[in-house]
């Protein structure tokens, strides 16, 4: 346990993005806030402005979890590449730390550490975002967005997309890491050349396209199976739609774990990315061409 | 004693190419042992192997482990110093100290704290701002801090001016050897480490050419410096390699009769540079 917390704080040393770009983000957004000139609408209701507040807090959400999405990708493939192309590799393995430990920690960070440090991230932009904002506006919205019911819902959106994408994503996980393990060169190149490859083998030669709907599915697919759309029309772009309480617009009605956690796609997608990671646990082992 | 290291068979291909043809050697605790090859011999593969850094075949015994499948736990037990400079750029030499004593058991920061302090290498500084020599030595410096029972030296020195390399190997026979240290190194610079050896091994074209305690060399191998006149004569003895030095030509015996050569002259000792080049010439008795 102790050789994980080690190998946790060693991606901290050596990937110092992963809280250098949340936190120049956090930065760009209060600097906005607090110079940038507020062009909303106000709106004649305490519930409209509330659902405005939380939109505007998904925003901000949206926008650390696109940089993390990013972030996430460069840092998969890297992982297990760099430390190979400088030959650092060599010192790693003469530690007593075994290959699968090393790929795990890797992984944790993908998962796990990165993930919360964006969450943190978000939530401390929020927090100046509206503290700036209700400063400067007086306003409605900036009152409203101090309801404590809003932020419980944007932390459990925030972990509840922290589980489900760790799970949803897991093969395109397993399979950056599995070439992060394998690539001599140009990781980003073979992240991407392999699927084009057989995607367009299957077209020419079999005529059919089932490599590039599991793929589509795949990558587009998250918000249909985590999310109830229906859920967000009726209460974030309609805060007053007809039907449903007023005054509680809300996000706990977006979120769909039973759809998710029932979904065959989920579970023989999470076994497909796990034998990624048990294969570049393996390639970790025997790639011995540094 | 049972040996530390044991290799029967070993073999390792790479698609067709042979760099291991099914060797067999042994080290046996408190030996220094020298593996001596041209590139491409083979050296590489095999310590890499000992390591447990690759596969291969036939059966390897080191510390009692089976490397490949046992990498993480022989590493308690065994260290390496594989290449130069291999210490990532972005790692601190204090933060370097504070991650092995977090994951080595073995580990004494204490005793790399104290090696480095003899250097001018500061613990705040990273590996990018550090020289190659001093990344060397502060590699030297985590790996004699740990309690080893085999060190694995692969050319520790390759492409260090010769300071850093005198500095390398006086802090090595200083500072880490005693009788209870077992050692495994291979160097281009034979030269530099051959009063250190206690034996060697010659590996060439994935083979052991010669496995040879340094006490068995004086008693096996014997050199003489002859004129031409005395030439015919001392070929009859049966030289296994000659050379043209000065006028004269050296020639080599394996296993002479050393009475009988003592009438061309001094019979010396051939370094093992020398031998090294004696037993692997292409073309012997050129």
């Amino acid at each position: 346990m102790n050789t994980y917390v080690w190998l946790v704080k060693r991606e901290f040393w050596e990937n110092r993005a992963i809280w250098i770009i949340p936190a120049a983000i956090v930065v760009l957004l209060t600097l906005a806030a607090l110079f940038g000139t507020i062009e909303a609408t106000f709106f004649d209701s305490a519930e409209r402005t509330r659902s405005m507040a939380g939109m505007m807090f998904l925003a901000f959400g949206a926008l650390f979890f696109a940089a993390m999405s990013l972030y996430s990708y460069w840092y998969l493939l890297d992982c297990l590449y760099t430390d190979r192309k400088d030959r650092s590799v060599l010192f790693w393995k003469s530690l007593p730390i075994s290959d699968t430990a090393t790929v795990l920690s890797k992984l944790f960070l993908a998962l796990v550490a990165i993930p919360i440090v964006y969450f943190v991230a978000a939530d401390v932009a929020s927090l100046l975002a509206a503290f700036v904002l209700s400063v400067r506006a007086h306003s409605l919205l900036g009152n409203s967005l101090w309801h404590p019911d809003v932020w419980l819902q944007l932390q459990a959106v925030w972990l509840y997309v922290i589980v489900t994408t760790a799970i949803w994503f897991l093969p395109v996980t397993g399979w950056l890491l599995l070439i992060s393990a394998w690539a001599k060169r140009a990781v980003i190149l073979w992240s991407v050349l392999p699927p084009l490859a057989v995607i367009l083998a299957e077209r020419l030669f079999i005529g059919t396209h089932v490599i590039l709907r599991l793929i589509g599915v795949r990558l587009l697919g998250y918000p249909y199976r985590a999310f109830d759309a229906s859920g967000y029309d009726a209460n974030w772009a309609n805060g007053s739609s007809p039907g449903l309480p007023l005054g509680q617009p809300s996000a706990w009605r977006m979120l769909d774990p039973w759809h998710f956690l029932t979904s065959p796609s989920t579970w023989i997608g999470a076994l497909f990315g796990a034998l990624l990671i048990a294969a570049a646990i393996q390639l970790r082992a025997r790639r011995a061409d540094y | 004693m049972s040996p530390l290291i044991q290799a029967r068979d070993l073999s390792k291909k790479f698609g067709s190419h042979v760099a291991l043809d099914h060797i067999n050697f042994a080290v046996q605790p408190g030996r220094i042992v020298g593996l001596i090859g041209p590139n491409g011999a083979g050296k590489t593969t095999a310590l890499r192997a000992v390591l447990g850094l690759t596969s291969y075949d036939g059966a390897l015994d080191v510390l009692g482990r089976e490397p490949f499948r046992e990498r993480a736990a022989l590493m308690r037990e065994a260290s390496f110093i594989a290449d130069v400079a291999v210490l990532p750029s972005w790692l601190s030499v204090e933060h370097a100290i504070e991650f092995v004593a977090g994951v080595h058991p073995k580990f004494r920061p204490e005793r790399a704290r104290a090696l480095l302090a003899k250097t001018d290498i500061a613990g705040h500084r990273r590996m990018r701002e550090l020289s190659k020599g001093m990344k060397t030595m502060v590699h030297l410096a985590l790996t004699m801090a740990i309690d080893a029972r085999l060190l694995v030296l692969d050319e520790p020195t390759l492409g260090l001016d010769i300071l850093a390399r005198r500095e390398f190997y006086d802090a090595l026979v200083n500072d880490y050897m005693d009788e209870t240290r077992t050692i495994l190194i291979t160097t281009h610079q034979v030269e530099e480490i051959e009063n250190l050896l206690t034996d060697v091994l010659f590996i060439d074209k994935g083979r052991i050419v010669l496995d040879c305690s340094m006490d068995d060399i004086a008693a096996r191998y014997a050199a003489i410096a002859v004129s031409e006149d005395e030439l015919a004569a001392a070929r009859a003895e049966q030289p296994f390699h000659e050379r043209p030095m000065l006028g004269k030509r050296i020639l080599y015996f394996e296993r002479p009769n050393f009475e009988r050569l003592a009438a061309f002259g001094d019979v010396s000792t051939p370094s093992v540079a020398d031998l090294f080049v004696a037993k692997l010439s292409r073309g012997v008795n050129a």
